[in-house]
């Protein structure tokens, strides 16, 4: 099968684009968007660190200095700490993953999900750590064996059993979240042993109460502890459901049309109510769930290739799997679940007024939604493989055109003249002279991404100036 | 992964030191120093027994354990006298500040019981018992839960002993042994402290 210049053939009947994409939006003459800094992100690593504080501290005022006399005092001392430490951690956890808005905006999908695999480490450690500790120390106190000690605990000690429960299910979880092994598992039985973690969280709660020396006796320990666990819950109902749900009832998206970029991307239009008052940023995603059958159950992350005109919505995806297989034939009208938008990759995060983007494929998506928000003079390098590849051509001739940017597609494999000219410091320096006091937005494979910020530390750009958008755990 | 490398040790690092600020005897030391030198209107006699605040001499306990360990734990407590949890740092704040030196601390006379050696220490406004707390008891394991049990009824400044301001108290369930030791060394505190 052969695809025409506009790749009509891709195209479902009834679209009525020339090249592929409908033209964007009438761009308004200067809209100056109002940086967000890095204030949220500090204010919400400062609270990090003082609930932190928080949670050890019980310990430290309810523990006489040097009562700690023999070994199992000590073992039992630390224990007691890893497992504070280990009962404040999964909270973060738990609520890192509430979706909370404040969150998704201040620190970023892709922040979130990098620390959420680190605390996790760190928890399961924590956990583990925590466990062995204190079946230690009292198998020394009780003159019992190790093993035996195990059983004194599931059997005389309330909520134990639930809580060794809830250890078993952070290792899994904890082991399964190691890549090697997680690139050996469906993406969907990683997923749902993942939402076992609530669980871990439910089957923990008991035994920090009824066995924690510092959070048994009635008091403000005990009832702050019992707080922060419902103000998690609390943020993850309000993150998970009424926050999507207020958000779908009042906007209403529907697929308006799916149009063949190229013969393997797609982008779908849509519409909906009320679209002007969504506050999104232009690099920012959604996570999407398209209500048909075969597809429901699902919800993927896909960045707006279109910056925010009151009338559509656009994403366009690269079809890589099944599920985005099937959204080639979605119908118009399909009712689309929205949750977002989050994410920093967004002009507004910049720290200098230039900027330079760097696309791979189509990881242009965000960054063309981008371009239209950020000031005057920016800078677009394209990489693609074939000159068929480039998505979204006449859109960047023209968004170049209007916002005065200056566009290069760097067309070729990465061993290529075209690229090895570009691709290193004097390379971008001759095109960029001044990228050293821009900011640098990355997009694409993992493995352009990778060189990229090789390649852009070498030139001289400091690191908070490279922001990235990728998924890659 | 760097960085969840780095917070385990964090931790692991945080953690010990957590515990070894607790468990050494000289960190209290150096907190008490201040409060020490103030605190010795306490009638504090010199002879071993009658005790006091200070005791700059270890004196060899029965179970033998870090015998220094115990006067320590005892010294912040005595001036702010306000409840189980001493923060050392507090101490020296509240002596000088305190309109009312009354507060006294006696310590009971260690006893050897099932599990392991305590000794009750009482801290007196005048003749009223104000805060007691007892010592030395196991904190790990099965005795740990009796420890706890025992402590929670008995000691502080809203426990058994300060309501009824004597030592003939209820036997906690479970735990007879750790409460008649608890009881007998408070019997003595209690006559020590006239």
């Amino acid at each position: 099968m052969t695809y025409q210049e506009t790749y009509a053939g891709g195209r479902r009947t009834g679209t009525s684009s020339r090249h592929g994409g409908r033209s964007a939006a009438p761009v308004p003459p200067t809209p100056v968007l109002p940086r967000r800094g890095p204030g949220g992100r500090r204010a919400l690593s400062a609270l990090f660190w003082l609930g932190l504080v928080a949670s050890v501290l019980p310990w430290w005022l309810d523990t006489p200095a040097g009562s700690l006399a023999d070994t199992a005092d000590v073992l039992t001392a630390a224990g007691r700490i890893t497992g504070l430490v280990a009962g404040y951690l999964l909270l973060v956890q738990v609520l890192m993953m509430s979706r909370l808005g404040v969150l998704e905006r201040a620190l970023g999908g892709e922040r979130i999900s990098r620390l959420h695999r680190d605390v996790g480490a760190t928890l399961l450690v924590a956990v583990l750590t925590h466990m062995s500790l204190l079946v230690v120390a009292y198998a020394e106190a009780d003159e019992q064996s190790v093993l035996g000690e195990v059983g004194v605990l599931l059997r005389d000690y309330e909520d134990m059993l639930s809580a060794f429960a809830a250890a078993g299910i952070m290792v899994l979880v904890g082991c399964t979240g190691v890549r090697a092994i997680r690139t050996l598992l469906p993406y969907e039985l990683w997923y749902h042993l993942h939402l076992t973690s609530y669980a871990a969280l439910l089957l923990g709660f008991g035994h920090q109460f009824s066995n924690g020396a510092q959070l048994f006796p009635p008091g403000p320990v005990r009832t702050g502890w019992i707080a922060a666990y419902l103000l998690v819950v609390a943020a993850l109902v309000w993150g998970r459901l009424v926050a999507p749900l207020r958000f779908n009832l009042r906007h209403r998206l529907r697929v308006a049309d799916v149009v063949a970029e190229t013969p393997d991307t797609i982008s779908i239009y849509l519409t909906g109510e009320r679209l002007n008052q969504i506050d999104m940023l232009g690099g920012q995603y959604f996570r999407w769930r398209f209500l048909t059958r075969g597809c429901w159950w699902q919800s993927h992350p896909f960045s707006l290739s279109a910056a925010a005109n009151g009338r559509w919505l656009r994403l366009t995806v690269k079809v890589v799997g099944s599920h985005t297989a099937d959204l080639r034939d979605l119908d118009p009208g399909t009712r689309v679940w929205a949750e977002g938008p989050s994410g920093t990759f967004t002009a507004a995060h910049r720290t200098r007024e230039r900027a330079l983007l760097i696309a791979g494929g189509s990881g242009i998506a965000p960054l063309r939604a981008m371009l239209e928000e950020l000031p005057p003079g920016a800078a677009l390098i394209y990489r693609a493989r074939t000159p068929a590849d480039v998505l979204l051509h006449h859109e960047l001739d023209w968004l170049a055109q209007a916002r005065q940017a200056s566009v290069w597609y760097v067309i070729g494999s990465r061993d290529d003249a075209g690229p090895r000219q570009v691709m290193n410091p004097e390379g971008l320096r001759r095109l960029v002279p001044d990228v050293a006091r821009r900011d640098v937005y990355l997009c694409g494979p993992s493995g352009l991404v990778e060189e990229s910020v090789r390649v852009l530390r070498a030139a001289g750009v400091p690191r908070g100036q490279i922001h990235l958008a990728t998924f890659e755990l | 992964m760097r960085r969840a490398i780095l917070a385990i040790t964090g931790l692991a690092a945080s953690t010990s030191a957590l515990v070894v600020l607790k468990g050494s005897p000289g960190v209290g030391q150096v907190a008490q120093d201040l409060p020490a030198g103030q605190a010795s209107v306490a009638p504090a006699a010199g002879e071993p027994g009658t005790a006091g605040t200070v005791r700059p001499a270890p004196r060899p306990t029965a179970s033998g354990r870090a015998p220094a360990a115990r006067p320590t734990t005892a010294a912040p407590r005595t001036p702010g006298a306000r409840s189980t949890t001493g923060k050392s740092p507090a101490a020296p704040r509240a002596t000088t500040s305190a309109p009312k030196p009354a507060l006294r601390t006696v310590r009971g006379p260690d006893v050897k019981y099932e599990f392991g050696t305590l000794h009750v220490q009482i801290t007196l406004s005048g003749s009223q018992i104000v805060n007691v707390t007892g010592i030395g008891l196991p904190q790990s394991g099965q005795s740990g839960q009796r420890s706890d049990d025992v402590q929670r009824t008995y000691s502080g400044t809203s426990g058994e002993v300060v309501q009824k301001q004597s030592a003939d108290l209820n036997t906690v369930t479970d735990a007879t042994a750790t409460s008649n030791a608890y009881q007998q060394s408070l019997q003595a505190a209690i006559d020590r402290a006239g």
